[in-house]
């Protein structure tokens, strides 16, 4: 079952093992309650969330309206009337001692186990599919360090309105944010967007946590739909890269977001491959072709390349994207 | 007032049998005394006055004078559970404001969920320093300018008939309609026209979501719908951007009418699936499908007097009809693992790939028209293709060397090929390439105790082919934040991060380094006062070789520099209350000053004020304050004072 040297490495120090509940795998897959599979040797007590509401009564009011009320009232979890120790572990031990070292908190955790003790119940969801690829989980970023677990969430336990989501966001992204404070940018600091708008902080199948659109297209189409195509000449940065290849979409001193000053620069950057003889080019050094030699760059009307190359993101009538 | 007393006599005791008789109700989350009824509404009046550049503040700031709704927040708890058992609705920014946003959430427990999102933003843009061709001549316009509404709505359904089986629906769409100049481009020639352009996508998708304790599926099905317009025209006598006369004859255009019409849909599939079948492995897998397709009809007529340079070729009238097709099949996929062999370690492996292929074709007729001789029509077929396979395995390994300290190292293998090109061109019309990419990564995070904590994540990459002479090639990044809780009052976070990439492959020589600096504060000074405050220092430097398009000669460089100063800050302060009231001063704002290839300077400071005049009233008073400028563009800077007052009515 495991790795032979793992085996080896477990023969030896055999405590580093959870019991693997293997032999019982088949009936157990599907519909054994977490908390039944590994029974501890001593058994626990449990004193239920009205004992915990005795000392904790802020905490324990503001949950009444908590979203994570519903473990206490919902027997099929496995934790009815048991919310509060459903995370801190059984609370026997610390309601006899109210000693903080008897009671597990979270909060004082490793990234890694608070995360367990959340995906416990919420592993199976297909918000956390993309987990896998996602940045905040790599590097140890936890649940609770955006979701307010004790709070009393009227909207849940995370900020709903835009403004508020892109201030926690900020809190850690400060860099991030100041571009938002260029000229150019995306209508964030306004109000009219939200960092989430563009990215899934549960992770996603596309770079930076980007948003899917339609499946797996990227979630700018979900705005720039006109954008989207599929063209009959495509220009392929759009679709090999993605937008970040020429706009900065955080903010940018350069009108439209882009990551140059001057439009012909950013063009020229690409499309200035040594000329090659003809026939087919096979593994060139970079795609992009060779500038025409009939613009003069010095003449204000071949500096911003997209006066004429107006269908820069695709065209359905020019290779040359001019219409 | 007598009859209101006499039927509230005659009600309380019904009420009070009937409470009596009826069954216990079901418990309510709500605890006892809560209203039912919560939230806030501010409304109010807007001055602005403005000087400089109003096209440029128009595509920057946008903010105009008048009454506004400026944002609206309640939520409705029904201890009856009728509908809802909770209904939120927000809204902000109505009442002409370029940003107007609504969401409505409802719920009801058992049995269902839903979602509806709004969004209404203008955008605005005339920048003539972006496409200003006749900027020689003094002239001061932008020919890709536009003035466009975007709204994007989504509906989304759960039904909630068990616990495990989810099925849930889902509508969206995004619409856009504005007007701008474009260009018209005939030959050697450009006309900047009015243009007029629509489009819509609809968006339908339903699944069901299985959500078990050992694994979780989702299976979704959904389809796209789009329309596309856009109307380019023109009737007065235009001479365009090329005003000199070609061997003798002057160009112009007296009459156009060009009209695309784009129609597309799409279908996709997703299927999604977690499973935890041990305690010790986590597995993770998603499927997606899409095939969007388009089909257009296009045409063109155009009167006035044009030249078909290659072949010397005057001519006054051209008809041009086109009609194509493509398709964009793409498949992308993903399986992964998080395995915990050990109690301190963890592995995480994915593996994904993603595969689209575009193929279009179709055909173009463009009909010339000529005064003394008869008219010559000129056939082309459409052709295209454009293929993309990326694929990538990242494997790491996290390790808890102890309760404060956990390492991290990794490493992933990039890899794909792309070819692009129209198919009937030969040569220098196809192109093909690879991508080859390996990256080393490491980490460190460190948690010194609750109040200070580090993180250092790196990542080197060694590139042997990549598509773009600008992609990532050669490349370090550094990322690093650290956290002090000085004070139970005071902390501090420090941010750095890095980019280093260097293409050295001769004719492209690209060198790029950018790098971030921040520092941000959070102080509670006093009771009163709340301080928040942070500064980010950013650089970045790019030098890459390019051709001279007159010569087609190497050695030419590419300069990019901007070296940045972005500042926030809002110091809070709760003034002397009275009855009870405490009034709220705030004050701040942000600061942005770059210099290098476009220095700018844009500063927005704001100031608010905040009065309980009641317990569930409040004035609040806001000024601000933008001013905009660039040294380059002299002519594009503007200032701009808002000052908004109004009611804040809250319960």
């Amino acid at each position: 079952m495991l790795w032979p040297p793992l085996l080896r490495f477990k023969r030896r120090f055999p405590a580093a093992f959870p019991p693997p509940p293997i032999g019982a795998a088949a009936a157990i897959f599907f519909c054994w309650p977490l908390a039944a599979q590994t029974p501890p040797p001593t058994a626990p007590v449990f004193v239920g969330s009205e004992a915990c509401g005795t000392c904790h009564e802020d905490i324990y009011n503001a949950f009444q309206k908590n979203p994570h009320k519903l473990v206490d009232t919902q027997a099929r979890r496995g934790w009815e009337a048991k919310a509060c120790e459903s995370c801190h572990g059984p609370g026997g031990k610390h309601v006899e001692s109210a000693a903080k070292e008897d009671i597990l908190n979270p909060a004082r955790l490793p990234a890694a186990q608070v995360d367990r003790t959340c995906l416990k119940c919420h592993l199976n969801q297909p918000t956390h599919v993309g987990r896998i690829q996602n940045s905040h989980a790599r590097n140890e970023v936890s649940c609770t360090a955006c979701h307010a677990i004790h709070r009393n969430g009227p909207n849940g336990l995370v900020p709903r309105k835009l403004a508020a989501i892109n201030e926690q966001c900020a809190s850690c992204h400060t860099a991030v944010w100041a571009q938002f404070q260029r000229t150019y940018r995306h209508r964030l600091p306004e109000g009219g967007m939200s960092c989430v708008d563009c990215h899934n902080p549960h992770g996603s199948i596309l770079r930076a946590n980007l948003q899917t659109y339609a499946a797996d297209e990227p979630g700018c189409f979900r705005c720039h739909g006109d954008k989207r195509g599929p063209f009959t000449f495509e220009h392929a940065p759009v679709r090999f890269e993605g937008c970040g290849a020429c706009h900065e979409p955080h903010g940018s001193a350069n009108p439209h977001m882009l990551t140059r000053a001057e439009v012909r620069y950013m063009c020229l950057e690409c499309h200035s491959n040594l000329p090659v003889a003809p026939g087919p080019i096979k593994n060139p050094p970079a795609l992009g072709g060779v500038p025409p030699s009939f613009h003069d760059l010095f003449s204000p009307q071949f500096q911003n390349c997209t006066v004429c190359h107006v269908k820069i993101h695709g065209s359905y009538v020019n290779q040359e994207l001019l219409r | 007032m007598k009859f209101a007393l006499g039927l509230l006599a005659l009600a309380v005791p019904l009420l009070a049998q009937e409470t009596a008789t009826s069954p216990p109700p079901a418990a309510s989350p709500v605890p006892a005394g809560e209203p039912w009824l919560t939230g806030s509404i501010d409304f109010g009046y807007r001055f602005t006055s403005t000087g400089g550049n109003t096209d440029v503040y128009n595509s920057v700031v946008n903010l105009h004078q008048g009454p506004r709704l400026f944002g609206l927040d309640f939520s409705i708890i029904d201890p009856h559970k009728r509908l809802f058992d909770r209904l939120d609705v927000r809204a902000y920014n109505w009442g002409g404001d370029p940003y107007n946003t609504v969401r409505v959430d409802a719920s009801k427990r058992g049995i269902y969920d839903f979602h509806f999102d709004y969004r209404d933003i203008a955008y605005f843009n005339f920048l003539p320093s972006y496409a200003d061709p006749l900027l020689g001549t003094g002239l001061v316009l932008d020919e890709n300018s536009y003035f466009s509404r975007r709204r994007m709505s989504d509906f989304t359904l759960d039904l909630l008939p068990g616990h495990r089986i989810i099925p849930f629906f889902a509508y969206g769409r995004d619409s856009g309609d504005g007007t701008g100049i474009t260009t018209f481009v005939s030959d050697i020639n450009e006309y900047p026209v009015a243009d007029h352009s629509y489009d819509k996508t609809d968006n339908y998708r339903g699944g069901v979501r299985l959500e078990f304790n050992r694994f979780h599926a989702t299976l979704e099905q959904g389809g796209t719908t789009l329309r596309n317009d856009q109307q380019v025209y023109d009737s007065t006598v235009n001479y365009g951007n090329n005003y000199q006369p070609y061997f003798g004859q002057t160009l112009f255009l007296s009459n156009l009418a060009q009209a695309y019409g784009i129609r597309g849909d799409s279908i996709y599939t997703k299927a999604l699936f977690t499973a935890n079948p041990f305690p010790w492995v986590d597995l993770y897998g998603q499927f997606l499908y899409s095939q969007p397709e388009t089909s257009v009809n296009y045409t063109q007529a155009n009167t006035g007097n044009f030249v078909l340079q290659q072949e010397l070729l005057f001519y006054t009238g051209e008809e041009a009809l086109s009609f194509s097709s493509a398709k964009q099949p793409h498949t992308s996929g993903n399986v992964g693992f998080e395995v915990r062999p050990l109690k301190r370690l963890r592995i995480l492996e994915s593996f994904t790939t993603d595969r689209m292929h575009t193929a279009a074709g179709g055909l173009f007729t463009d009909i010339l028209l000529q005064p003394a001789s008869a008219a010559q029509t000129l056939p082309t077929e459409l052709a295209s293709l454009l293929a993309v396979n990326y694929s990538q395995n990242q494997i790491d390994a996290l390790v808890d060397v102890t309760r404060k300290l956990t390492l991290h190292g990794g490493y992933r293998y990039v890899w794909g090929d792309a070819q692009t090109g129209n198919l009937l061109v030969a040569g220098p019309g196809q192109e093909s390439s690879e991508l080859r990419q390996r990256v080393g990564i490491g980490g460190v995070n460190f948690r010194m105790n609750d109040k200070l904590s580090a993180n250092l994540d790196v990542e080197g990459a060694a590139t042997s082919h990549a598509y773009f002479r600008t992609s990532l090639y050669n490349y370090q990044r550094v990322r690093a934040r650290a956290r002090y809780q000085v004070t139970p009052t005071l902390s501090l976070q420090a941010t750095f991060s890095l980019l280093n990439n260097q293409n050295p492959t001769p004719g492209i020589n690209y060198d790029f380094l950018s790098h971030q600096n921040s520092l941000s504060v959070s102080w509670l000074a006093s009771k009163r006062v709340n301080i928040l405050g942070e500064y980010t220092r950013s650089t970045l430097r790019s030098d890459i070789g390019y051709l001279e398009p007159e010569t087609l000669q190497p050695g030419q460089i590419s300069f990019y520099r901007d070296n940045a100063h972005s500042a926030n800050a809002l110091v809070d302060v709760a003034l002397p209350g009275y009855a009870g009231l405490k009034p709220r001063l705030a004050f701040g704002g942000s600061l942005f000053i770059s210099s290098g290839s476009r220095p700018t300077r844009f500063y927005q400071p704001l100031a608010r004020l905040s009065v309980p005049l009641y317990k569930y009233v409040a004035w609040n008073s806001e000024w601000r304050y933008y001013g905009y400028g660039e040294p380059f563009y002299l002519y594009e800077g503007f200032r701009a004072q808002i000052v908004q007052t109004g009611l804040r009515l809250s319960r």
